[in-house]
């Protein structure tokens, strides 16, 4: 079966905080996992008695068993690897629709038209 | 639906007769007809004549000190002996506090038994006056007019520099352990010099001794030099060198507990973004424990219970960041 390393959501209503998991992909979502390697607070935050409106998101994460996981093969949901990837535990990627190219223009000089 | 009231029947003869009385007066309803009273009742006579003597034009003065009815000057209501209203350290003594912590830089146990203040006291006054510092430069609104009136109604004491002054509260005061209510008798022999800490081992093996509880055994350590012979203001700079010592001891604790988790935490702004900081900080799995419910674990504990809505639980933070 194949092992996934996923975000298991907790929290309450409007305050979710995810926990980093190694889990089976087949199991349910809030089910024991495997092993839990982190947590993730999606909620930006500020720093007590710092009032420069900077905010941040705090994220947990064991990089040892990180790596281990990534490396007997558990495979990353993309939420996951976004997050593993600003560590450099995995290489960065695009996720999303891809970019349209334009339509090139081609000049006479490389084709020629009968 | 109209009530269901029994009514005497009225003769049809009468009906027209009814009707038209009660357009005559349709908002007929009964009303106080007593007359005004020409004269004041006794005790309300009375009240004023006190309100028009001494002690009453002085009640109603508001003098800058509280002014109780009763004959005790912490009694404010003279009907409710078992209410003493405690005195509380003026706006001037809790500003020196503050300088004298965070401008001059003193101990806050040097200030707590220089001005006979409780520590904790000493750092909640510090507290409070950088929020209200805060709030000055944020532009906020002071309810001063609401302190002021506040601050006359309650007895206050006061600190002032080069005077004799009165301590607000005793300083080093130990709690009552509950082991040390019961009454021993331990013998002794005579020639054995009988100490503090086997007072306390007596009570029990893990009683510390009052020393060791009070919360400034420095002050103790001062008062027992001074026994021995050497002069008060001698000691008195030993003592505030000890707490300065000590003091910083904490502050350099803290501050190599902050680097090691700065270290600990990388920063990382998401790519082409400055808006929020990711902080990750490293953790170790193995810290939940062999059942992963331990409570230094990180993440949720499967399978305990969570009480955060729990009814009876008191879900106050107890530490400020």
């Amino acid at each position: 079966m194949v092992v996934k390393i996923r975000l298991a959501r907790f929290g309450r209503r409007n305050a979710p905080i995810y926990n980093i998991v190694v889990a089976h992909a087949r199991t349910a979502r809030n089910s024991r996992p495997l092993e839990v390697i982190g947590t993730y607070d999606p909620i930006p935050r500020a720093d007590p008695y710092d009032n420069s409106g900077k905010l941040h998101k705090d994220i947990q994460l064991d990089p040892f068993r990180a790596r281990y996981w990534i490396g007997v093969g558990a495979q990353p949901t993309d939420t996951a690897w976004r997050l593993l990837s600003m560590v450099g535990i995995v290489p960065k990627k695009e996720f999303g629709p891809k970019k349209e190219q334009g339509t090139k223009t081609l000049t006479t000089s490389f084709a020629q038209v009968r | 639906m109209p009530p269901r009231v029994r009514v005497p029947s009225v003769p049809l003869a009468g009906l027209d007769a009814t009707s038209s009385l009660s357009k005559t007066a349709p908002f007929a309803r009964t009303f106080s007809t007593t007359p005004c009273r020409e004269k004041m009742s006794k005790s309300r006579q009375r009240m004023y004549e006190w309100l028009k003597s001494q002690s009453g034009s002085s009640l109603a003065e508001a003098p800058n000190s509280p002014n109780y009815l009763g004959p005790f000057q912490d009694q404010p209501f003279p009907l409710n002996p078992l209410f003493r209203s405690q005195p509380v350290l003026d706006d001037t003594t809790r500003e020196l506090i503050w300088e004298k912590v965070t401008v001059r830089g003193d101990s806050i146990k040097a200030v707590s038994a220089e001005m006979g203040v409780d520590v904790r006291r000493v750092a909640a006054v510090v507290r409070l006056k950088e929020v209200e510092r805060q709030w000055v430069t944020d532009g906020k609104k002071l309810a001063t007019p609401y302190a002021k009136a506040v601050m006359k109604m309650l007895p206050k004491t006061s600190y002032r520099e080069g005077e004799e002054n009165e301590p607000h509260e005793p300083v080093n005061e130990v709690q009552v352990h509950n082991l040390t209510m019961q009454q021993l008798f331990v013998p002794v022999s005579e020639s054995r010099h009988f100490t503090r800490e086997d007072a306390a081992t007596a009570f029990h093996d893990k009683v510390l001794s009052a020393d060791v509880r009070s919360p400034q055994p420095q002050l103790i350590t001062m008062e027992r030099e001074i026994l021995k012979g050497s002069s008060r203001a001698e000691s008195l700079e030993k003592f505030k060198e000890a707490t300065q010592a000590e003091e910083e001891a904490v502050a350099a604790k803290l501050e190599k507990q902050r680097l090691w988790e700065k270290k600990q935490t990388r920063r990382v702004f998401k790519k082409g973004e400055t808006r929020v900081q990711f902080r990750f900080k490293a953790i170790n799995v193995d810290d939940a424990g062999r059942d992963g419910r331990s409570r230094n674990g990180t993440g949720w504990r499967y399978g305990a219970p969570f009480e955060d809505r729990k009814r009876g639980l008191v879900k106050i933070p107890t530490s400020v960041p």
